[in-house]
């Protein structure tokens, strides 16, 4: 990327060889890594094979199911039946909405640490270590 | 306005201004200016997003609602969750991997092109512009019922509160105010809760039982259907809601004030937590007021049922409980519109100045220094905005702007990630379809045009039979996307190479 850094004054960022990359303003080359190479490499294709089998399922079911609710209860008076009580079927699929996006998000904050550490493998094999480019 | 109120007041000022000073003192460039320096923590900002999202709104309009409606009136709050896995899984890691302080920033870290820049940060000042004129007219509207200030001062209050909050403490006074709303803001709640809880003696059955008879619409307050009859309606705005999220610049903007996806990822997480049991709470709030209030007393205090909180607490809790509430109340709308100054002023001085103008080359001095000027300038112009806009009906401009959101920013944000062949010419007609579709059916909408004198902005019959056009205008926002990258056939796979990589694995930032 033969791009010229943003004019804010960067103490990063590094090259993986360790030379400090000049500062904001000047001429901004920067040496970087053959992504296409890192993109073709087996770890990647890894993290990002991992990654779509568990966010497209997740994110079809979020969306579908919130759709579906949606629509059944704009079109439908099937959930105006009480389950228990008195409270009705539409309260109990609302919760199970919201039971529904916290679960999800435990169940990704797991699986985002297994991304983390794949990511973090693919990156260590290119020569490429964390901190040195956090401003 | 009795003695409690105004201590209460007086003491949420005090603190908001102790933080705006020590904040002030450690904003000394752009990017603590901006982003706080990028230091916060995962719960920090997630209280910080919760304090940005939940606004007054939420609190006394989604009360009030469910206190008048049932079920129709929770209805949002279902959208207004779930939009959050949008957030999750699509947007907050990529952003916080790829940009700097805007939403233009990521796009820009594939194409850099002064016209997609220039075409997100148009996309993302209409936004700002829209919720904050939403949030300011009904600030002064509420606080003129809660206060007994005339509506013009409490604009101003607002106004000036906000100005100095961003003006001086920029990104790190923003999110302390939103943190400590988010605090009194749910303890507050927690204690209306457990009132009204303790009123139906623990007992959820028993108060859905007493709920079927406690209103004017009988057994049908309990389902769908008593507020929202135009089944297509609901659903487009329902859409607008749940992928709008992901696509508003405020909420985007705090994902910059954490050092790297992780945090973003844990924020998010936290965030979720809160707003969430912040929503089944209203839920309680608003049958609360349903049952203990009535439905008599709170339309004649105010007919959208926007005191239906405060009255509650009258109720349940006496004076001191309900200035209490009033004060919450007033801290939720002073952190929801300094999060919008700050980020309107991010877009015209950042993008449209720093990167544009300056072409990325101003000092740290220029940029501060434009950072300031632009706050003030959108301030000003919010201020006069909702001045004018006083007797208007804008509270569809909120749901507006969800729908420009999800029409104008979504797209271009899935497809820079996730589409190789995604090019510069996609990028802009993306933003612009989505942006402008979405303006122009909404100005031919029943919520801008109808045919009864004063029931909306103008006197007409709509063009356009939805109030919102989300249904209409997000697809727009995809196929305009689709479509422009198709006639330009313009091709990087080297740069979406290495966007995909610094997306998916946090390296190599900003270089």
């Amino acid at each position: 990327m033969a791009k010229s850094i943003t004019g804010e004054a960067l103490q990063g960022p590094v090259t993986k060889e360790g030379h400090e990359v000049e500062p904001a303003g000047s001429s901004g080359r920067t040496e970087l890594p053959d992504f296409e190479k890192i993109e073709r490499s087996q770890g990647f294709k890894n993290l990002m094979r991992k990654k779509k089998l568990f966010l497209i399922p997740a994110t079809a079911l979020f969306l579908g199911l919130y759709l579906a609710f949606n629509i059944i209860i704009s079109y439908t008076n099937w959930l105006d039946a009480p389950v228990v009580g008195d409270i009705p079927w539409v309260w109990v699929f609302a919760f199970g909405l919201f039971a529904m996006t916290w679960i999800l998000v435990t169940v990704y904050m797991k699986q985002a640490a297994k991304f983390d550490k794949m990511a973090e493998e693919t990156l260590k094999e290119f020569g490429y270590e964390e901190k040195e480019d956090i401003q | 306005m009795n003695a409690t109120v105004i201590i209460i007041f007086l003491v949420i000022v005090a603190m908001t201004l102790v933080i705006t000073y020590y904040a002030a003192k450690r904003t000394n460039s752009a990017s603590d200016f901006y982003t706080a320096g990028g230091g916060l923590t995962g719960w920090q900002n997630g209280m910080a997003i919760a304090g940005d999202y939940l606004s007054a709104a939420s609190f006394l309009g989604i009360a009030g609602s469910i206190a008048l409606f049932g079920f129709d009136g929770f209805l949002f709050s279902i959208g207004y969750l779930v939009a959050y896995l949008v957030v999750l899984f699509v947007v907050a890691e990529p952003l916080r991997n790829l940009g700097k302080y805007t939403l233009a920033d990521m796009i820009n870290a594939r194409f850099d092109a002064k016209k997609v820049r220039g075409a997100a940060a148009l996309s993302s000042i209409t936004i700002v512009v829209f919720y904050m004129i939403a949030q300011l007219v009904g600030a002064g509207a509420l606080i003129q019922l809660l206060f007994g200030i005339d509506y013009l001062w409490a604009v101003l209050l607002v106004g000036i509160m906000m100005t100095i909050y961003v003006l001086f403490g920029g990104m790190t006074a923003t999110s302390w105010v939103q943190i400590i709303k988010a605090v009194l803001l749910m303890l507050g709640t927690v204690i209306l809760s457990f009132l009204v809880l303790k009123n139906f003696n623990f007992n959820i059955m028993e108060m859905f039982t007493q709920m079927k008879t406690a209103t004017p619409h009988g057994e049908a307050y309990l389902s769908p259907g008593v507020k929202y009859e135009i089944p297509l309606d609901t659903i487009s705005l329902m859409l607008a809601l749940v992928l709008g999220t992901a696509g508003l610049p405020h909420i985007l903007m705090r994902f910059f004030t954490v050092r790297d996806a992780k945090t973003a990822r844990s924020s998010v997480m936290w965030a979720t937590w809160i707003v969430g049991i912040f929503y089944v709470m209203t839920i309680f709030l608003g049958f609360g007021a349903a049952a203990f209030v009535g439905a008599d007393l709170i339309t004649s205090t105010n007919p959208a049922g926007n005191m239906a909180a405060p009255l509650l607490a009258q109720a349940l809790g006496g004076d001191i409980l309900m200035s209490f509430i009033s004060a919450v109340a007033f801290a939720t709308i002073l952190a929801v519109v300094a999060g919008l100054v700050l980020t309107g002023a991010s877009a015209f001085a950042h993008d449209i100045y720093g990167q544009i103008i300056k072409k990325g080359k101003a000092t740290e001095r220029q940029q501060m220094l434009a950072a300031r000027y632009a706050s003030v300038g959108v301030s000003v112009f919010s201020i006069l905005l909702a001045i004018f806009a006083q007797s208007l009906n804008v509270a569809f401009l909120v749901s507006l702007a969800f729908c420009i959101a999800a029409s104008a920013n979504l797209p271009v944000i899935v497809y820079t990630i996730f589409w190789k062949k995604f090019n510069t010419a996609g990028a802009v007609s993306a933003i612009l379809t989505g942006l402008i579709s979405a303006l122009v059916l909404v100005s031919v909408s029943p919520s801008v045009l109808s045919p009864e004198a004063g029931a909306a902005i103008l006197t007409g019959t709509p063009l356009f039979p939805l109030t919102n056009p989300a249904i209409v205008s997000i697809p727009l926002g995809f196929i305009g996307g689709f479509v422009g990258t198709l006639v330009s056939r313009e091709i990087d796979a080297k740069k979406y190479a290495e966007v995909k990589v610094r997306a998916n694995t946090g390296g190599f930032k900003q270089l």
